[in-house]
């Protein structure tokens, strides 16, 4: 090591011991909690830290938001990275893989910082998720809807982003099999089509399915552009009376097929309640307050909790339908 | 038959286009058989529809390739021109025909920008426009932070709809913007290619850039052309794959580029350059969506669809290059 370097290091020692004191004391002021999201600059996450702002005031945490640029494991993990050296007291997450995301989020535990994630059921290194909807009850939900359409008996599909996205799939598997118990006379006329992340691929699909399967009287779409294809596709063949649309969406995107009533009705998790649940919960961490079954998350009410499973889900299905659409478009969804 | 006309087909039997159109004929066959929805009017506008824009961009491709480059910067440059073109339409107005020129002009200048980079500079136009791919999606990335654009002027929503045709009880049919687009872009392509000066001397570079420029020829010019009809297809490409989705969406579109050189290279071009025809693309371009649109029609699983694809992809490959070795082989004997 040379003069150079040793002189550098001596330094930064001390800079490091002088910005020490102070941040304590900010600290003790109030928390700090930073919340790391999958792409900064989309609506999806501007509605996102909406909530979390929100939380932030009516918590008194320090709450925030920040993303990588694009959509990139490694730029998540560097963005967690620099919140371990910055000592923050709640890492939130919202994870692109969890896999990547793991050792660094124990990393982040080992040095006494909490980590709330959402979307991340499978994420390990976190002390509790937070869900605004339960999987199966989202499929089950969205499957009632489109029985109800159809009147419980007819031909179906279903599409998903891809056969391998897991929440897509997972709330497939619930949709088809509460159709299968409670839905008898409903078929399910062929597996479950990919593409439902592309408007054009569900279109196309949606245009060979109906020739396919003259009687189709259903289409579930998982994946929020799914629908909007099968909804172009369905209008553009005057086929809106005969075949009900159903699935996810955002709502600024289906305005005008839920107007003209070919999707009738589309369903999500509003993402401002889903940051405003992060900061919540966080504030039940940072007070030691016991987390159990039923426990009243402030402002969403109770939820249910999964201890040994380190989950929390709040029960707040979205419906966008004519009744609510302009509100939320309004709320910048 | 004349003399000239018996020669012609010989030729045309030997050709790799004549073993792919066997093998889709021999789909077409089985696939109608198979499912009576399958050889209708109305299957075909669908396919012409959903095809065009992997089609016009593949067109494109085309004439990169068998001048010798190759180019796969054209999703983004689509992205772009459709972006730009649509936010502009949104808040000055528009027509059909100032759209197309805003579209145009944007495609042709990022294209022509690839030919500066890859002639001036002599790097390899394969890393050019991967460069130039992520600095125009990235560039559109940040400007538009991802955000979709969901209402589109009425005019443009609407779309073009001639020779309108009643089918069933209450669809129609009939001549669209898509199909037009895609017919004028095979029309305009195969004109270029073979009814023009400039089209022989950009199968002539392809096959041996030196021995071009040796004889005269104006390669700088010609790459700009090349790489600009590129982007210009990429223009016209963007608009229509917007109107058909009734949206733009700025990421969707990056992405699709295998699906357009799988439909060039089926169709016979070669990635070396100098050897390519609008017959072959369009046949490849037919292989494909009739693989797709067949699967869903025979009710084959999605989950056993991509091996089909693959499959089929291979007997054709595999038929085509059975056939020319045969004919080495019968010419080695001779």
């Amino acid at each position: 090591m040379d003069r150079r370097q040793t002189l550098k290091l001596i330094g930064g020692t001390a800079a490091l011991a002088g910005a020490g004191f102070p941040g304590f004391a900010f600290a003790q002021a109030q928390q700090e909690m930073v919340t790391v999201v999958k792409i900064a600059g989309i609506p999806w996450f501007n509605a996102l830290e909406k909530g979390i702002q929100k939380g932030a005031k009516d918590f008194s945490i320090n709450a925030t938001m920040v993303g990588p640029a694009n959509v990139d494991p490694a730029q998540q993990v560097k963005l967690l990275e620099d919140l371990i050296a910055k000592k923050v007291n709640v890492i939130g997450l919202v994870p692109l893989d969890v896999k990547v995301c793991e050792p660094v989020l124990k990393r982040a535990q080992a040095a006494g910082i909490k980590v709330i994630t959402h979307e991340g059921p499978e994420q390990e290194g976190r002390d509790w998720n937070v869900e605004l909807i339960d999987s199966v009850r989202f499929g089950e939900v969205q499957m009632e809807r489109l029985a109800k359409d159809m009147g419980g008996e007819g031909d179906y599909v279903v599409y998903v982003g891809t056969l391998t996205t897991p929440l897509h799939n997972k709330w497939a598997d619930a949709a088809i099999a509460y159709q299968q118990k409670n839905f008898p006379k409903m078929k399910l006329v062929a597996d479950r089509f990919p593409g439902a992340d592309e408007i054009d691929t569900s279109q196309r699909t949606t245009l060979d399915v109906i020739k396919a399967y003259p009687n189709l009287r259903g289409i579930l779409g998982f994946g929020s552009n799914g629908p909007i294809g099968a909804g172009n596709a369905v209008r553009q063949q005057r086929l809106a009376k005969k075949i009900a649309v159903v699935g996810t969406v955002l709502p600024s995107q289906a305005k005008s097929l839920i107007a003209d009533d070919t999707i009738r009705e589309g369903f999500l998790w509003n993402p401002t309640d889903a940051g405003y649940a992060m900061v919540a919960v966080a504030k039940l961490v940072l007070d030691g307050k016991p987390i159990t079954d039923g426990v009243e998350v402030p402002g969403l009410g109770k939820a249910a909790v999964d201890v040994a499973g380190k989950q929390i889900k709040v029960d707040k299905i979205m419906r966008i339908n004519k009744e609510t659409i302009d509100g939320l478009i309004a709320g910048g969804l | 038959m004349p003399k000239a006309h018996v020669a012609s087909f010989g030729r045309f039997r030997r050709s790799h286009e004549f073993w792919l159109l066997l093998v889709i004929l021999g789909l077409c066959a089985g696939l109608g058989f198979a499912n009576a929805q399958f050889l209708t009017l109305q299957n075909l506008f669908d396919l012409l529809t959903s095809y065009a824009f992997v089609g016009i961009l593949a067109l494109g491709l085309l004439v990169v390739l068998i001048a010798g480059g190759i180019d796969i910067s054209f999703t983004a440059t689509a992205s772009v021109a459709q972006y730009v073109t649509l936010s502009l339409a949104n808040a000055y107005g528009a027509n059909w025909i100032s759209v197309f020129a805003i579209a145009i002009g944007i495609g042709g200048a990022l294209g022509a920008l690839n030919a500066v980079f890859i002639q001036k500079l002599r790097i390899p136009s394969i890393i050019v426009s991967i460069a130039t791919l992520n600095i125009f999606y990235g560039l559109l990335i940040f400007f538009t932070g991802g955000k979709y654009i969901y209402s589109l002027p009425d005019w443009f929503a609407t779309g073009i709809f001639w020779f309108e045709f009643e089918w069933g009880k209450d669809s129609s049919y009939g001549v669209n913007l898509q199909i037009l687009a895609l017919a004028l872009a095979f029309l305009v392509t195969w004109l270029l290619l073979n009814r023009t000066n400039i089209g022989r001397q950009i199968y002539a570079m392809g096959g041996n850039a030196d021995a071009a420029q040796r004889l005269g020829f104006h390669v700088f010019g010609l790459n700009i052309l090349v790489y600009g009809y590129m982007g210009v297809m990429a223009g016209i490409a963007s608009l229509i794959q917007a109107q058909l989705a009734q949206s733009v969406a700025p990421t969707v579109l990056v992405g699709k580029e295998l699906d357009v050189v799988a439909a060039v290279v089926l169709g016979g071009a070669s990635l070396m350059g100098g050897v390519g025809t609008v017959l072959g693309t369009f046949l490849g371009l037919t292989l494909l969506a009739v693989l797709q649109n067949g699967i869903i029609l025979l009710g084959v699983s999605s989950y056993w669809s991509p091996f089909f694809v693959g499959l089929v992809i291979l007997i054709s490959v595999s038929a085509t290059a059975w056939s020319q070795r045969e004919r080495r082989t019968r010419s080695a004997r001779a």
